[in-house]
């Protein structure tokens, strides 16, 4: 491209971009902190996900075997559920063993000794891969014959996983709402150095620049003021990310906190990709509005 | 190159602009349009440059249907269409040099057609030395020879001028009305809205008057007021006050 034509361009949107510092600021700063919440909930979610994945699989499906069923039946149905692929894990606990385990847990607030002789029968431990798929394998286990009772925490594990379902689209709701917030701004702002430039765009049209022509420096003013916006906001995670983690993880020991799985440039680019966005349509449609009058 | 049929404008609030205009102009005329305020002049333009459309009839410029052109094509009927205001219609904040070459630079010209095109319209209306001004350190006349520059710099086959000399003193006047006649001479069809009787009446070109959005009268060397017309306008009286210098006698001698 001709150089004159691109150095005309750009003096065009640093001219647009400096006439409104402040509201420039304001829609800047808007966009920052909704990309700031934006980070912050898609790392929640993520998290929490993660943390309740976590929980939902340690709902285990307690399998008790009939009496009569011995250690044979038992290894049998173990190794048919080894094969499923909706089986986590499966653990065989002999009598003897979930009598031990039970007095473990119960040291001091039950007095074992009265027990004569053992009442739990042969158990299998089994965990799904998936919660949804907890309530299938808990079906095919009832049917088996040497099964005589299979519990699981279905109620909890529901209800869990709606809960879940419902905290992620309240805030799925807040952020789209303020991501129309920063359009908005970013909207007005534009608008006002459309106001400003009224007489060039008068001009401009009266001597034939095309529509598209006219639009350009309005959208890049927008674009600019998304990315900065974004920019920002992706520095102020960083520096949360790095400064608050790790003491958040001190303070909750037991939820697991990670973030190694979420690839930091390409979440980083999305955000960024989300404020150039958000400037791009919001400067769009405000540029569209003038000059259709 | 310009014509005009059956055109009636009537604007949103029920003012019926112009009624029932039939208008021919030739290429290559130079044309005075006069009348009152409101008699419609400056929306008969306005139709010639498309913003605004008539509510019937037929606009043609250049072979173009104006009145039927999508809105994506007029800024190219606009590269064709030069205008000038009485306001000048500059930006303060640009200099000379820059403001005509903006007409270049927003229709995307190359720099090299910039760097050429500027100094050409700006040595024709005379302001080459004054082209690091900016519109304030200008008089009147220079602005509008600005003006004119920026619309001439896209080379437009129509010159439209909406009382170019409104604002301007009487030797001022005259040094446009020339700069519109040489301007004329060099092939670019120049048509002017005036209620300026001096100007009018010297020049001796075809004369169109407007009365209440119809044409009353149309004559080739005619005068601002109509032969059997109405005798001088009170409201014009004014402008009749000022002295004939010697300019004036240069306007036809090019």
């Amino acid at each position: 491209m001709d150089p004159g034509r691109v150095r005309f361009f750009l003096s065009e949107v640093a001219r647009n971009f400096s006439r409104n510092v402040i509201m420039q600021l304001t829609a800047i700063g808007t966009v920052t902190v909704t990309i700031v919440l934006l980070g912050a909930f898609l790392f929640t979610r993520e998290t929490a996900g993660k943390i309740g994945n976590d929980v939902l699989h340690q709902v285990q499906i307690s399998v008790f075997l009939k009496d009569t069923a011995g250690a044979a039946d038992a290894k049998a149905i173990a190794a048919k559920l080894a094969h499923d692929r909706r089986v986590a894990s499966v653990t065989y606990v002999p009598k003897a063993e979930g009598l031990a385990q039970m007095r473990d847990r119960l040291r001091g607030q039950i007095d074992m000794s009265l027990l004569t002789s053992n009442p739990l029968p042969d158990a299998l431990r089994v965990r799904a891969v998936d919660t949804n798929h907890v309530d299938q394998v808990a079906a095919a286990l009832r049917k088996m014959p040497s099964v005589a009772k299979v519990e699981y925490a279905q109620d909890a594990v529901q209800k869990l996983v709606r809960l879940s379902a419902v905290l992620g689209r309240i805030g799925l709701g807040i952020v789209a709402l303020l991501i129309v917030t920063a359009a908005i701004i970013i909207s007005n702002t534009i608008r006002l150095t459309v106001f400003a430039r009224r007489r060039e765009i008068a001009i401009m049209q009266l001597v034939g620049a095309s529509s598209g022509y006219i639009r350009l420096p309005f959208i890049c003013e927008g674009f600019l003021a998304g990315l900065c916006g974004a920019a920002l906001a992706v520095a102020l995670l960083a520096v949360a990310r790095a400064q608050l983690l790790p003491k958040l993880a001190l303070a909750l020991p037991f939820v697991p906190l990670h973030d190694a799985d979420v690839n930091a440039v390409v979440f980083a680019l999305e955000l960024l990709g989300v404020g150039a966005a958000v400037g791009i349509v919001a400067s769009w449609f405000s540029v569209g509005r003038h000059l259709r009058t | 190159m310009i014509s005009l049929r059956g055109v009636t404008l009537v604007y949103p609030n029920g003012t019926r602009a112009l009624d029932g205009i039939d208008l021919e102009i030739a290429k290559g005329s130079f044309v005075f349009l006069v009348g009152h305020s409101g008699t419609g002049k400056s929306s008969l333009l306005r139709l010639l440059y498309r913003e605004q459309r008539p509510s019937r009839g037929s606009v043609t410029v250049d072979g173009i249907r104006v009145d039927k052109l999508r809105r994506s094509k007029v800024p190219y009927l606009r590269r064709n269409v030069g205008v000038v205001f009485q306001d000048y219609k500059l930006l303060v904040d640009k200099t000379v040099w820059e403001n005509v070459a903006f007409a270049l630079q927003v229709t995307g010209a190359r720099s090299r057609d910039v760097i050429r095109g500027v100094p050409r319209v700006l040595d024709l209306v005379g302001l080459a030395h004054k082209s690091r001004m900016f519109p304030n350190e200008l008089s009147g006349g220079e602005q509008q020879r600005t003006a004119i520059a920026r619309a001439l710099v896209n080379n437009p086959k129509i010159l439209l001028c909406d009382e170019p000399t409104g604002n301007l003193d009487p030797a001022n006047t005259n040094d446009i009305m020339d700069l519109l006649h040489r301007i004329n001479l060099k092939g670019t069809t120049v048509l002017i809205a005036t209620h300026n009787v001096l100007v009018v009446d010297r020049m001796r070109r075809r004369v169109i008057r407007l009365d209440d959005g119809r044409i009353t009268a149309d004559e080739e060397r005619g005068y601002y007021h109509a032969a059997g017309g109405a005798a001088a306008d009170t409201a014009e009286l004014p402008i009749m006050r000022y002295s004939v210098g010697p300019r004036t006698s240069s306007l036809l001698s090019e």
